[in-house]
């Protein structure tokens, strides 16, 4: 047992944090809210030459071929910095799966471009007033003799106006498929919708959009079962955001208690607000501690089937308790937009929301064990 | 990175816990006993331990010199979590907190006195710091020792001394000069529990055993028998959880029974319906193995932050205590909800689900937030040390 990281891994991370610190300042992030883009074009090619960007892709495909743990430590720092990109969604989601099931065209033709950045991909899985499960994937997927015909609608589609390949989640008569369908095409059409962290996602709409056989990914009737793959990978990376984030929420929060006084004594004199931040800080610790285990786990080629979620769900959770504590830590400060630490209370509450939910997780794991 | 142990440590993991499959005795080891599994109280409980010393497990990370095996402390760690994990009973008093204590600042007359009588489980002791006016403030005590020719005179009282109604020594602080300022007025002493002077009253508990109050009355302790110098009793008591890392809270109990739970929820039916099926009781079951996958995480980061030496790891063994006990009185909690108005019947009764194990389980549980340095004193060191804020509560 030991908790070192390699000199490659500590490498890695130090990367990460001088170019997210250099591209994704408190400043940088506040201009992007709401932006229909989302992100700076200054941090995304920075990524893509680091080879930040295709970390974990295979090296064949021009990625780094490096585990979900190097990928971890590159997220927390994404996490602290609250980095808005469409890395999740274009590199982990959009390359992840493409590399568990796609074809060796699909893979030879888009991996190398999603690694360098030059493509953006992103996921059409959510449907409006349906789950996280594989039933809420309702769009219809119609054969049309070798081609299948698209219609629906999708919502949260991060980053849907910036990206240039979607790959759609939908039901064939096999069951869930994905669909590679390029952002022009016709009959795709998408306007944002403004959410709680005030990231770039969009609601978008298929009106019989045609795609080819060849453009599914993966044997009829796998999608659901690419994603969900992918998914177990993506959720430990979440949660190290979500650590990182209430890390640098705590941090802050903690700089302000020694600073600010009151009756004559700064607030971290006060033994009941010292205590929150002493539990919010073990949360944090522990939290840290499921995701290393987790992408550890899953670096050794071990099953994360329940670590996985288990850590997404404790991340998470901690990085909303952690920044509702800081809120009321900092006074009526923290409820005006001038102040930061309602950058990261926003932001946990959503990503708690996004990628499979709190309910959705625990019955991920509650099945594991009981069922 | 590495959340496995090493192969030598993971094999002596798997002999411990074959060689505890196949020494399983119900008398024993018996979980129903909650965190009094702990002690050896009982002839059988005191034989077992004699068993264990006969595995050479005794003292594996005291020096060579001293009957040692001078190896790393994670031995007693792994071994330490199996006993608990099997309702043994455990090791860190004698060989953890007052052998290494021995070692280091004892005299070569009590080294030799005792050291050896450690290894063999010859002699069981009681740990006498705190009293009713020292209680998370342990520097408080009271205990006046007074000098007498050679030695010192007792005379005063503890309470909560846990195993003193069975216990052949007593390792007790007082206070040896009470003029000094309170942290450096203290010794520590080894009196015999047999000694006429110490009244032992019993002081049952909402656990199922008791732990005791104990008066001294002129009470004579010969110089030969004060550990170490005069006035650092409370500097050796502090720098003794910090050389007795590896033993501190276990993490085992807990994670049987959530095991316990999980398997009995698993068959259990209300209104003709499986439990398991409810969906509050699969919410609170994901929650109890996330959080006791939490908890083993911070186990392993005191572990490992233990066994690279130098600094000792208060926080991290801080927030892993706070941590685990909370969770360890969670997962009771958790169980009478599940478990619904059966889950009230007293422990012990087959009418009872489990036979009553949460019930007993959930009073047992109580004194984990509040022993071995409380949950509100733990969050206070974390706040001093990690947060670095000021020091004034
Ligand atoms: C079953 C049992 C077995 C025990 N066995 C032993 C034993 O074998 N040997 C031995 O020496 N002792 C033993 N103890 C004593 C144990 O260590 C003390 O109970 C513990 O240190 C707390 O002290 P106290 O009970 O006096 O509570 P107090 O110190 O009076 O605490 C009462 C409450 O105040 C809180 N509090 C106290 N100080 C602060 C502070 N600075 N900031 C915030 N909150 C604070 C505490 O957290 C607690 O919630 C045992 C206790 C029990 C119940």
């Amino acid at each position: 047992m030991d908790l070192e990281f390699t000199e490659e891994q500590q490498m890695i991370k130090d990367m990460a944090r001088s170019i997210l610190d250099e591209h994704s300042s408190v400043d940088a992030v506040r201009e992007l809210e709401d932006d229909p883009r989302g992100f700076s074009d200054a941090l995304w090619k920075q990524l893509g030459e680091s080879g930040l960007l295709g970390l974990t892709l295979p090296a064949e495909y021009g990625g780094g071929g490096q585990s979900l743990l190097e990928a971890a430590l590159v997220y927390e720092e994404m996490g602290r910095t609250l980095a808005s990109v469409p890395h999740f969604v274009s590199a982990v989601i959009g390359g992840g799966i493409l590399a568990e099931a796609g074809s060796d065209a699909q893979k030879a033709e888009w991996l190398p471009k999603i690694a360098s950045g030059e493509s953006i991909f992103t996921i059409a899985w959510l449907e409006p007033e349906r789950g996280y499960g594989p039933v809420g994937v309702q769009l219809e997927a119609r054969s049309d003799g070798d081609a299948f015909v698209l219609s629906g609608t999708k919502q949260h589609v991060y980053f849907g106006g910036a990206a240039d390949q979607l790959l759609v989640l939908a039901r064939t008569d096999a069951g869930v498929d994905v669909f590679l369908v390029d952002a022009k095409a016709d009959g795709v059409s998408m306007r944002q919708i403004l959410s709680q962290a005030g990231d770039a996602q969009y609601r978008v709409t298929f009106e019989s959009v045609k795609v080819g056989a060849g453009d599914r990914v993966g044997a009829a009737g796998t999608g659901w079962d690419s994603l969900s793959k992918v998914m177990h990978d993506g959720i430990v990376l979440l949660a190290s955001q979500a650590i990182g984030g209430a890390q640098q929420a705590l941090d802050i929060t903690g700089e302000y208690m020694k600073v600010r006084t009151q009756f004559d004594k700064p607030l971290a004199a006060f033994q009941s607000l010292a205590h929150y931040m002493a539990d919010a800080s073990t949360n944090i610790e522990g939290g840290r501690m499921i995701v290393l285990e987790a992408a550890w786990t899953r670096a050794q080629g071990r099953s994360i089937e329940r670590l996985a979620p288990m850590a997404k769900l404790f991340c998470c959770d901690t990085y909303t308790e952690v920044t509702r504590t800081c809120e009321q830590l900092w006074g009526g400060v923290g409820f005006t937009l001038e102040y930061d630490v309602q950058l990261y209370f926003r932001r946990a509450k959503q990503l708690e929301l996004s990628w499979w939910d709190t309910p959705y997780l625990e019955e991920l794991v509650a099945a594991d064990v009981l069922d | 990175m590495d959340f496995d142990f090493s192969p030598e440590e993971q094999a002596f993991a798997d002999e411990v816990e074959q060689w505890l499959v196949d020494n399983h005795d119900p008398v024993v080891m018996d979980p129903t006993r909650e965190n009094f599994t702990q002690l050896a109280d009982t002839p059988e409980r005191r034989a077992f331990m004699k068993k264990l010393a006969a595995q050479g497990w005794l003292g594996m990370s005291w020096p060579k010199e001293y009957g040692g095996q001078e190896i790393e402390g994670v031995y007693e760690y792994i071994l330490n979590e199996a006993l608990a994990k099997h309702a043994a009973p455990q090791i860190g008093k004698g060989v953890g907190i007052i052998g290494k204590t021995l070692i280091r600042h004892g005299s070569d007359y009590l080294k030799k006195e005792f050291l050896p009588k450690i290894l063999n489980a010859d002699i069981e002791f009681a740990v006498g710091y705190s009293e009713p006016q020292a209680g998370s403030d342990a520097a408080n005590m009271q205990l006046k020792a007074e000098k007498k020719g050679d030695g010192w005179v007792l005379n005063g009282q503890k309470i909560w001394t846990t195993s003193a109604h069975f216990a052949d020594w007593y390792w007790v602080g007082a206070r040896t000069d009470p003029d000094a300022p309170k942290h450096s007025g203290i010794s520590l002493f080894l009196v015999p529990m047999n000694d006429p002077g110490l009244e032992i009253v019993s002081l049952p508990t909402i656990g199922k055993d008791t732990t005791n109050q104990v008066f001294f009355n002129d009470v004579y302790v010969p110089d030969t028998q004060m550990v170490g110098e005069q006035g650092k009793g409370f500097q050796y008591i502090s720098e003794a959880l910090d050389l007795e890392r590896f033993t501190m809270f276990t993490l085992s109990p807990s994670t049987e029974r959530a095991r316990v739970l999980i398997e009995w929820a698993k068959e259990a039916k209300r209104d003709g319906k499986p439990i398991k099926d409810d969906p509050n009781v699969r919410r609170l079951i994901a929650r109890i193995v996330t959080d006791q996958a939490v908890a083993k995480g911070l186990s392993v980061r005191f572990v490992c932050a233990a066994r690279k030496g130098g600094k000792p790891p208060t926080i991290e063994s801080s927030q892993y205590k706070l941590f685990a006990t909370q969770l360890s009185q969670r997962v009771c909690q958790d169980a009478l909800d599940i478990q619904g108005a059966a889950g009230q019947i007293r422990e012990g009764q087959d009418e009872g689900p489990i036979r009553g194990r949460f019930e007993g389980a959930y009073r047992a549980t109580v004194v984990e937030t509040i022993g071995g340095g409380s949950s509100e004193v733990q969050k206070n060191i974390i706040a001093r040390r990690y947060l670095g804020f000021p020091k004034n509560f």
